[in-house]
Protein backbone atom coordinates (compact mmCIF):
# COMPACT_ATOMS: atom_id res chain seq x y z
CA UNK A 1 0.00 0.00 0.00
CA UNK A 2 1.13 3.33 -1.29
CA UNK A 3 1.08 6.32 1.86
CA UNK A 4 1.23 9.98 0.47
CA UNK A 5 2.28 12.19 3.56
CA UNK A 6 1.10 15.96 2.30
CA UNK A 7 2.00 18.55 5.00
CA UNK A 8 1.09 21.76 5.38
CA UNK A 9 4.00 24.66 4.87
CA UNK A 10 3.25 27.90 7.60
CA UNK A 11 3.09 26.84 11.21
CA UNK A 12 3.26 23.04 10.18
CA UNK A 13 6.77 22.53 8.81
CA UNK A 14 7.71 26.24 9.78
CA UNK A 15 8.25 27.00 12.92
CA UNK A 16 7.11 30.80 12.67
CA UNK A 17 4.67 32.16 9.50
CA UNK A 18 6.14 33.00 6.66
CA UNK A 19 4.34 36.38 5.43
CA UNK A 20 4.73 38.22 8.58
CA UNK A 21 8.68 37.43 7.67
CA UNK A 22 8.53 39.10 4.07
CA UNK A 23 5.95 41.95 5.79
CA UNK A 24 8.60 42.75 8.13
CA UNK A 25 11.06 43.30 5.02
CA UNK A 26 7.96 46.31 4.44
CA UNK A 27 7.61 47.09 8.07
CA UNK A 28 3.87 46.48 7.74
CA UNK A 29 3.97 44.01 9.90
CA UNK A 30 1.36 44.75 12.49
CA UNK A 31 -0.65 46.00 9.55
CA UNK A 32 -0.24 42.44 7.96
CA UNK A 33 -1.60 40.51 11.06
CA UNK A 34 -4.51 42.26 11.48
CA UNK A 35 -5.00 41.18 7.95
CA UNK A 36 -4.50 37.71 8.63
CA UNK A 37 -5.94 37.80 11.72
CA UNK A 38 -9.76 39.70 10.06
CA UNK A 39 -9.17 36.23 7.97
CA UNK A 40 -8.85 33.76 9.80
CA UNK A 41 -11.64 34.94 11.91
CA UNK A 42 -13.22 34.28 8.95
CA UNK A 43 -14.30 37.79 7.73
CA UNK A 44 -12.54 37.91 4.62
CA UNK A 45 -12.96 34.41 2.62
CA UNK A 46 -9.02 33.22 2.19
CA UNK A 47 -8.99 33.95 -1.74
CA UNK A 48 -9.30 37.24 -1.13
CA UNK A 49 -7.64 37.79 1.76
CA UNK A 50 -4.30 36.04 0.15
CA UNK A 51 -4.58 38.27 -3.34
CA UNK A 52 -4.78 41.11 -1.18
CA UNK A 53 -1.76 40.25 0.84
CA UNK A 54 0.19 38.90 -2.31
CA UNK A 55 -0.55 42.57 -3.78
CA UNK A 56 1.14 44.51 -0.79
CA UNK A 57 4.35 41.45 -0.65
CA UNK A 58 4.64 41.67 -3.74
CA UNK A 59 6.42 44.83 -3.65
CA UNK A 60 9.40 43.03 -1.89
CA UNK A 61 11.34 41.53 -5.03
CA UNK A 62 11.23 37.26 -5.59
CA UNK A 63 14.96 37.22 -4.86
CA UNK A 64 14.52 38.88 -1.75
CA UNK A 65 11.68 37.30 -0.26
CA UNK A 66 12.79 33.53 -1.38
CA UNK A 67 16.31 34.80 1.03
CA UNK A 68 13.80 35.60 4.26
CA UNK A 69 11.92 32.09 3.24
CA UNK A 70 15.45 30.24 3.19
CA UNK A 71 16.23 31.52 6.54
CA UNK A 72 12.65 30.39 8.11
CA UNK A 73 13.32 27.78 10.66
CA UNK A 74 11.86 24.66 10.00
CA UNK A 75 10.80 21.65 12.25
CA UNK A 76 13.93 19.48 13.13
CA UNK A 77 12.17 16.25 12.96
CA UNK A 78 9.70 16.64 10.26
CA UNK A 79 12.05 17.89 7.86
CA UNK A 80 14.19 14.27 8.74
CA UNK A 81 10.96 12.52 8.06
CA UNK A 82 10.45 14.65 4.63
CA UNK A 83 14.19 13.68 3.55
CA UNK A 84 13.97 9.84 4.58
CA UNK A 85 11.34 9.25 2.11
CA UNK A 86 10.96 12.26 -0.68
CA UNK A 87 9.03 10.32 -3.10
CA UNK A 88 5.95 9.49 -0.67
CA UNK A 89 6.25 13.40 1.05
CA UNK A 90 4.20 16.52 -0.62
CA UNK A 91 4.00 20.09 0.69
CA UNK A 92 0.62 21.53 0.29
CA UNK A 93 0.41 25.37 0.80
CA UNK A 94 -1.46 27.71 -0.24
CA UNK A 95 1.87 30.17 -0.11
CA UNK A 96 3.56 31.44 -3.54
CA UNK A 97 5.18 28.80 -5.76
CA UNK A 98 8.06 31.48 -6.32
CA UNK A 99 8.15 32.80 -2.91
CA UNK A 100 8.49 29.01 -1.08
CA UNK A 101 11.00 27.50 -3.83
CA UNK A 102 14.03 27.38 -1.02
CA UNK A 103 11.92 25.28 1.30
CA UNK A 104 11.23 23.01 -1.41
CA UNK A 105 14.75 22.45 -1.73
CA UNK A 106 15.37 21.79 1.14
CA UNK A 107 12.90 19.27 1.80
CA UNK A 108 13.29 17.43 -1.59
CA UNK A 109 9.74 16.52 -2.19
CA UNK A 110 7.05 16.92 -4.40
CA UNK A 111 4.52 20.35 -4.01
CA UNK A 112 1.34 21.70 -4.64
CA UNK A 113 1.40 25.36 -4.19
CA UNK A 114 -0.35 28.49 -5.85
CA UNK A 115 1.38 29.84 -8.33
CA UNK A 116 2.38 33.70 -9.63
CA UNK A 117 4.88 35.35 -11.83
CA UNK A 118 6.80 38.58 -11.40
CA UNK A 119 6.66 40.37 -14.60
CA UNK A 120 7.86 43.92 -14.73
CA UNK A 121 8.09 44.46 -11.63
CA UNK A 122 5.39 43.14 -10.69
CA UNK A 123 3.66 40.09 -8.88
CA UNK A 124 0.77 38.61 -10.73
CA UNK A 125 -1.29 35.42 -9.09
CA UNK A 126 -2.35 32.99 -11.01
CA UNK A 127 -4.09 30.60 -9.03
CA UNK A 128 -4.90 29.99 -5.70
CA UNK A 129 -4.71 26.28 -4.15
CA UNK A 130 -7.28 25.08 -3.74
CA UNK A 131 -5.99 21.93 -1.04
CA UNK A 132 -8.56 19.81 -1.61
CA UNK A 133 -7.69 19.34 -4.97
CA UNK A 134 -4.12 18.34 -4.55
CA UNK A 135 -5.52 15.11 -2.29
CA UNK A 136 -7.34 14.42 -5.29
CA UNK A 137 -4.45 14.55 -7.53
CA UNK A 138 -2.85 11.83 -5.43
CA UNK A 139 -4.98 9.66 -5.28
CA UNK A 140 -6.53 9.93 -8.89
CA UNK A 141 -3.27 10.93 -10.99
CA UNK A 142 -0.30 9.40 -9.03
CA UNK A 143 -1.36 6.20 -7.78
CA UNK A 144 -1.12 6.46 -3.87
CA UNK A 145 -3.33 4.30 -2.48
CA UNK A 146 -3.77 6.45 1.11
CA UNK A 147 -3.08 10.08 1.65
CA UNK A 148 -2.20 11.13 5.12
CA UNK A 149 -2.73 15.20 5.67
CA UNK A 150 -1.42 17.44 8.43
CA UNK A 151 -2.10 20.91 8.93
CA UNK A 152 -3.05 23.72 11.40
CA UNK A 153 -5.05 26.64 9.99
CA UNK A 154 -8.17 26.58 8.14
CA UNK A 155 -7.04 26.76 4.64
CA UNK A 156 -6.18 23.14 5.49
CA UNK A 157 -9.72 21.96 6.32
CA UNK A 158 -10.61 20.35 2.54
CA UNK A 159 -7.35 19.09 2.94
CA UNK A 160 -8.00 17.08 6.27
CA UNK A 161 -11.45 16.94 4.97
CA UNK A 162 -10.26 14.61 1.47
CA UNK A 163 -7.43 12.52 3.23
CA UNK A 164 -7.90 9.19 4.62
CA UNK A 165 -6.12 10.11 7.63
CA UNK A 166 -6.57 13.61 9.11
CA UNK A 167 -3.59 15.27 11.69
CA UNK A 168 -4.28 18.62 13.28
CA UNK A 169 -0.74 19.44 14.30
CA UNK A 170 -0.77 22.32 17.30
CA UNK A 171 3.25 22.18 17.56
CA UNK A 172 3.30 25.99 16.32
CA UNK A 173 0.14 26.95 17.32
CA UNK A 174 -2.93 25.67 18.19
CA UNK A 175 -5.31 24.32 15.74
CA UNK A 176 -8.29 25.99 14.32
CA UNK A 177 -11.60 24.51 15.80
CA UNK A 178 -13.08 24.02 11.98
CA UNK A 179 -10.02 21.84 11.41
CA UNK A 180 -10.01 19.94 14.64
CA UNK A 181 -13.14 18.58 13.49
CA UNK A 182 -12.01 17.00 10.72
CA UNK A 183 -9.05 15.54 12.25
CA UNK A 184 -8.91 11.95 13.58
CA UNK A 185 -5.56 12.70 15.68
CA UNK A 186 -4.07 15.64 17.37
CA UNK A 187 -0.34 15.74 17.92
CA UNK A 188 1.41 19.14 19.67
CA UNK A 189 4.68 18.06 19.35
CA UNK A 190 7.11 17.30 16.29
CA UNK A 191 8.46 14.01 17.73
CA UNK A 192 5.63 12.37 18.49
CA UNK A 193 3.81 13.23 15.38
CA UNK A 194 6.60 11.85 13.45
CA UNK A 195 6.50 8.70 15.35
CA UNK A 196 2.68 8.85 14.62
CA UNK A 197 3.31 9.15 10.89
CA UNK A 198 5.74 6.12 11.00
CA UNK A 199 2.98 4.10 12.62
CA UNK A 200 0.69 4.61 9.89
CA UNK B 1 8.92 -11.79 24.86
CA UNK B 2 7.29 -8.41 23.62
CA UNK B 3 7.50 -4.84 25.83
CA UNK B 4 3.85 -3.00 25.97
CA UNK B 5 4.82 -0.44 23.56
CA UNK B 6 1.42 1.18 23.39
CA UNK B 7 -1.23 2.85 26.17
CA UNK B 8 -4.32 3.59 24.71
CA UNK B 9 -6.65 5.77 27.43
CA UNK B 10 -10.20 6.06 27.16
CA UNK B 11 -11.31 9.64 28.10
CA UNK B 12 -14.05 10.16 25.80
CA UNK B 13 -17.55 9.27 27.76
CA UNK B 14 -19.97 11.35 29.35
CA UNK B 15 -19.35 11.50 33.52
CA UNK B 16 -22.94 11.45 33.38
CA UNK B 17 -23.54 10.15 37.44
CA UNK B 18 -20.80 11.99 38.85
CA UNK B 19 -22.61 15.03 37.40
CA UNK B 20 -19.79 17.51 37.05
CA UNK B 21 -20.32 18.39 33.35
CA UNK B 22 -16.94 17.42 32.42
CA UNK B 23 -15.26 14.45 31.32
CA UNK B 24 -14.46 12.33 34.45
CA UNK B 25 -10.71 12.52 33.00
CA UNK B 26 -10.39 15.74 34.05
CA UNK B 27 -11.75 15.60 37.70
CA UNK B 28 -9.35 16.52 40.04
CA UNK B 29 -8.04 14.61 42.97
CA UNK B 30 -5.07 15.33 45.53
CA UNK B 31 -4.40 17.94 42.70
CA UNK B 32 -4.31 16.83 39.41
CA UNK B 33 -6.37 15.88 37.26
CA UNK B 34 -7.14 11.51 36.75
CA UNK B 35 -5.58 12.09 33.84
CA UNK B 36 -2.82 13.83 34.08
CA UNK B 37 -2.01 11.64 36.99
CA UNK B 38 -2.75 8.62 34.57
CA UNK B 39 -0.41 9.94 32.07
CA UNK B 40 2.55 10.83 34.16
CA UNK B 41 2.30 7.47 35.47
CA UNK B 42 2.53 5.58 32.24
CA UNK B 43 4.96 7.91 30.35
CA UNK B 44 7.93 6.69 32.14
CA UNK B 45 6.59 2.84 31.87
CA UNK B 46 5.18 3.51 28.20
CA UNK B 47 6.68 5.11 25.18
CA UNK B 48 3.70 5.97 23.16
CA UNK B 49 0.61 7.04 24.96
CA UNK B 50 -2.92 7.80 23.26
CA UNK B 51 -5.63 9.93 24.90
CA UNK B 52 -9.22 9.04 23.03
CA UNK B 53 -11.41 12.47 23.62
CA UNK B 54 -14.82 13.03 23.09
CA UNK B 55 -17.39 14.43 25.09
CA UNK B 56 -16.13 17.74 25.80
CA UNK B 57 -12.90 17.31 23.74
CA UNK B 58 -12.03 21.28 23.54
CA UNK B 59 -10.90 20.49 27.56
CA UNK B 60 -8.79 18.06 27.06
CA UNK B 61 -6.98 18.90 24.10
CA UNK B 62 -6.61 22.11 25.77
CA UNK B 63 -5.25 20.92 28.86
CA UNK B 64 -2.55 18.27 26.97
CA UNK B 65 -1.18 20.94 24.82
CA UNK B 66 -0.41 22.60 27.89
CA UNK B 67 0.76 20.20 30.17
CA UNK B 68 1.36 16.90 28.40
CA UNK B 69 2.38 17.66 24.47
CA UNK B 70 3.86 14.17 23.86
CA UNK B 71 0.55 12.50 23.93
CA UNK B 72 -1.55 11.76 20.81
CA UNK B 73 -5.16 12.53 20.93
CA UNK B 74 -7.39 10.87 19.03
CA UNK B 75 -11.14 11.91 18.34
CA UNK B 76 -14.01 9.99 18.42
CA UNK B 77 -16.60 12.08 17.46
CA UNK B 78 -19.45 9.82 17.67
CA UNK B 79 -19.11 9.62 22.01
CA UNK B 80 -22.61 9.72 22.66
CA UNK B 81 -23.73 6.32 20.42
CA UNK B 82 -20.35 4.38 21.24
CA UNK B 83 -19.07 2.99 23.96
CA UNK B 84 -15.46 1.94 25.72
CA UNK B 85 -14.22 -0.76 23.41
CA UNK B 86 -15.23 1.30 20.14
CA UNK B 87 -13.07 4.05 21.69
CA UNK B 88 -10.29 1.44 22.26
CA UNK B 89 -10.70 0.26 18.47
CA UNK B 90 -10.50 3.54 16.70
CA UNK B 91 -7.27 4.30 18.73
CA UNK B 92 -5.89 0.51 17.99
CA UNK B 93 -7.04 0.97 14.00
CA UNK B 94 -3.03 1.93 13.32
CA UNK B 95 -1.24 0.80 15.85
CA UNK B 96 1.70 -1.88 15.99
CA UNK B 97 2.95 -3.64 19.11
CA UNK B 98 1.45 -4.57 22.71
CA UNK B 99 -0.99 -2.16 23.76
CA UNK B 100 -2.10 -1.65 27.21
CA UNK B 101 -6.16 -0.13 26.64
CA UNK B 102 -7.00 1.36 30.29
CA UNK B 103 -9.67 3.76 31.29
CA UNK B 104 -9.05 7.16 31.93
CA UNK B 105 -11.45 7.80 35.64
CA UNK B 106 -9.05 5.47 37.55
CA UNK B 107 -6.20 6.25 39.90
CA UNK B 108 -3.77 3.11 39.58
CA UNK B 109 -0.38 2.86 41.75
CA UNK B 110 2.72 3.03 39.93
CA UNK B 111 3.81 -0.03 41.49
CA UNK B 112 1.53 -2.18 40.75
CA UNK B 113 0.95 -0.94 37.10
CA UNK B 114 4.68 -1.61 36.56
CA UNK B 115 4.77 -4.91 38.14
CA UNK B 116 1.90 -5.82 35.68
CA UNK B 117 3.14 -4.06 32.88
CA UNK B 118 6.64 -6.32 33.04
CA UNK B 119 4.33 -9.51 33.67
CA UNK B 120 2.65 -7.99 30.60
CA UNK B 121 6.29 -8.47 28.13
CA UNK B 122 5.45 -12.26 28.21
CA UNK B 123 1.94 -12.26 27.45
CA UNK B 124 -0.04 -12.21 24.64
CA UNK B 125 -3.01 -11.05 26.43
CA UNK B 126 -2.97 -9.36 30.44
CA UNK B 127 -6.17 -8.87 32.43
CA UNK B 128 -6.58 -6.46 34.91
CA UNK B 129 -7.81 -7.49 37.97
CA UNK B 130 -8.19 -5.47 41.50
CA UNK B 131 -10.26 -6.05 44.49
CA UNK B 132 -14.30 -5.98 44.45
CA UNK B 133 -15.15 -2.10 44.97
CA UNK B 134 -17.89 -0.96 42.57
CA UNK B 135 -21.31 -1.01 42.74
CA UNK B 136 -21.78 -2.87 39.54
CA UNK B 137 -18.73 -4.90 39.50
CA UNK B 138 -18.12 -7.48 36.81
CA UNK B 139 -16.24 -10.04 39.11
CA UNK B 140 -14.06 -13.16 37.83
CA UNK B 141 -13.51 -16.64 38.04
CA UNK B 142 -9.86 -17.52 38.54
CA UNK B 143 -7.32 -19.89 38.85
CA UNK B 144 -4.33 -19.24 41.05
CA UNK B 145 -1.24 -21.35 40.36
CA UNK B 146 2.42 -20.63 41.20
CA UNK B 147 3.30 -18.73 37.99
CA UNK B 148 -0.30 -16.23 39.20
CA UNK B 149 -3.78 -16.05 38.23
CA UNK B 150 -5.95 -16.88 35.22
CA UNK B 151 -9.16 -15.86 34.45
CA UNK B 152 -11.66 -18.51 33.55
CA UNK B 153 -14.71 -16.44 33.90
CA UNK B 154 -16.84 -12.95 34.24
CA UNK B 155 -20.11 -12.44 35.99
CA UNK B 156 -22.14 -9.79 37.34
CA UNK B 157 -23.64 -11.91 39.73
CA UNK B 158 -21.43 -14.64 40.92
CA UNK B 159 -18.97 -12.76 43.89
CA UNK B 160 -15.17 -13.40 44.20
CA UNK B 161 -12.31 -11.62 45.66
CA UNK B 162 -11.41 -10.23 41.95
CA UNK B 163 -13.05 -7.75 39.88
CA UNK B 164 -12.42 -6.90 36.15
CA UNK B 165 -10.08 -3.65 36.38
CA UNK B 166 -10.89 -2.26 33.01
CA UNK B 167 -7.23 -2.39 32.16
CA UNK B 168 -6.08 -4.63 29.74
CA UNK B 169 -2.85 -5.28 28.00
CA UNK B 170 -3.42 -7.38 24.35
CA UNK B 171 -2.69 -6.77 20.43
CA UNK B 172 -3.99 -3.51 18.71
CA UNK B 173 -6.72 -4.87 17.32
CA UNK B 174 -8.32 -6.79 20.56
CA UNK B 175 -11.41 -4.85 20.44
CA UNK B 176 -11.80 -4.34 16.83
CA UNK B 177 -15.54 -4.66 15.59
CA UNK B 178 -16.66 -5.05 19.36
CA UNK B 179 -20.13 -3.52 20.33
CA UNK B 180 -20.55 -4.31 23.92
CA UNK B 181 -18.59 -4.32 26.97
CA UNK B 182 -14.76 -4.64 26.82
CA UNK B 183 -14.91 -7.85 29.18
CA UNK B 184 -17.22 -9.56 26.72
CA UNK B 185 -14.68 -9.29 23.93
CA UNK B 186 -12.51 -10.65 26.66
CA UNK B 187 -14.40 -13.97 26.90
CA UNK B 188 -13.57 -14.80 23.61
CA UNK B 189 -9.96 -14.80 24.98
CA UNK B 190 -10.50 -17.12 27.75
CA UNK B 191 -8.73 -18.92 30.00
CA UNK B 192 -5.93 -15.93 30.56
CA UNK B 193 -3.70 -14.87 32.41
CA UNK B 194 -4.61 -11.80 34.70
CA UNK B 195 -2.15 -9.70 37.04
CA UNK B 196 -3.49 -7.33 40.23
CA UNK B 197 -3.74 -3.66 40.45
CA UNK B 198 -3.72 -1.66 43.42
CA UNK B 199 -6.10 1.27 42.43
CA UNK B 200 -9.18 3.21 42.86
CA UNK B 201 -11.86 4.41 40.23
CA UNK B 202 -13.86 7.48 39.90
CA UNK B 203 -17.99 6.38 38.82
CA UNK B 204 -19.65 7.48 41.46
CA UNK B 205 -19.57 10.49 44.49
CA UNK B 206 -18.13 7.83 47.24
CA UNK B 207 -15.89 6.55 44.37
CA UNK B 208 -14.64 10.08 44.45
CA UNK B 209 -14.28 10.35 48.55
CA UNK B 210 -12.91 6.89 48.49
CA UNK B 211 -10.46 7.84 45.36
CA UNK B 212 -9.39 11.24 47.66
CA UNK B 213 -7.99 8.98 50.20
CA UNK B 214 -6.69 6.70 48.20
CA UNK B 215 -4.20 8.76 46.50
CA UNK B 216 -2.75 10.02 49.97
CA UNK B 217 -1.80 6.24 50.31
CA UNK B 218 0.29 6.11 47.23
Amino acid sequence: MRTAFCFDVDGTLTTTEILPCIAAELEIADEMAALTRVTMDGFIPFEASFRLRCAILGQVSPDRVRAIVADVPLGRELLAFIQERPDDCFLVTGNLDIWIEPIVAICGCGFYSSDAEFVDGRLKVKTVLNKADAIHDLRNKRDFDRIVAVGDGANDCSMLAAADVAIAYGGVHTPVPSLIQRAKYIVNEGETLCRLLSTL
Amino acid sequence: MSPVVNAVIAAAGLGSRLGHGMPKAMIEVGGQTLLSRMIKTLQPLVPNIYVVIGYREELIIDHCARHHPKVVLVRNPDFRTTNTAQSYAKAGEHLHGKTLFVDGDIIVSPESIRSFLERATGCSLLIGLTEPLSEDAVYARIDATTEGLTVLGFSRSTRSKHEWANLVVGPPNLLEGAEGYVFERLLEHLPSPAGELVMSEVDTQSDLERSIRFVTSL
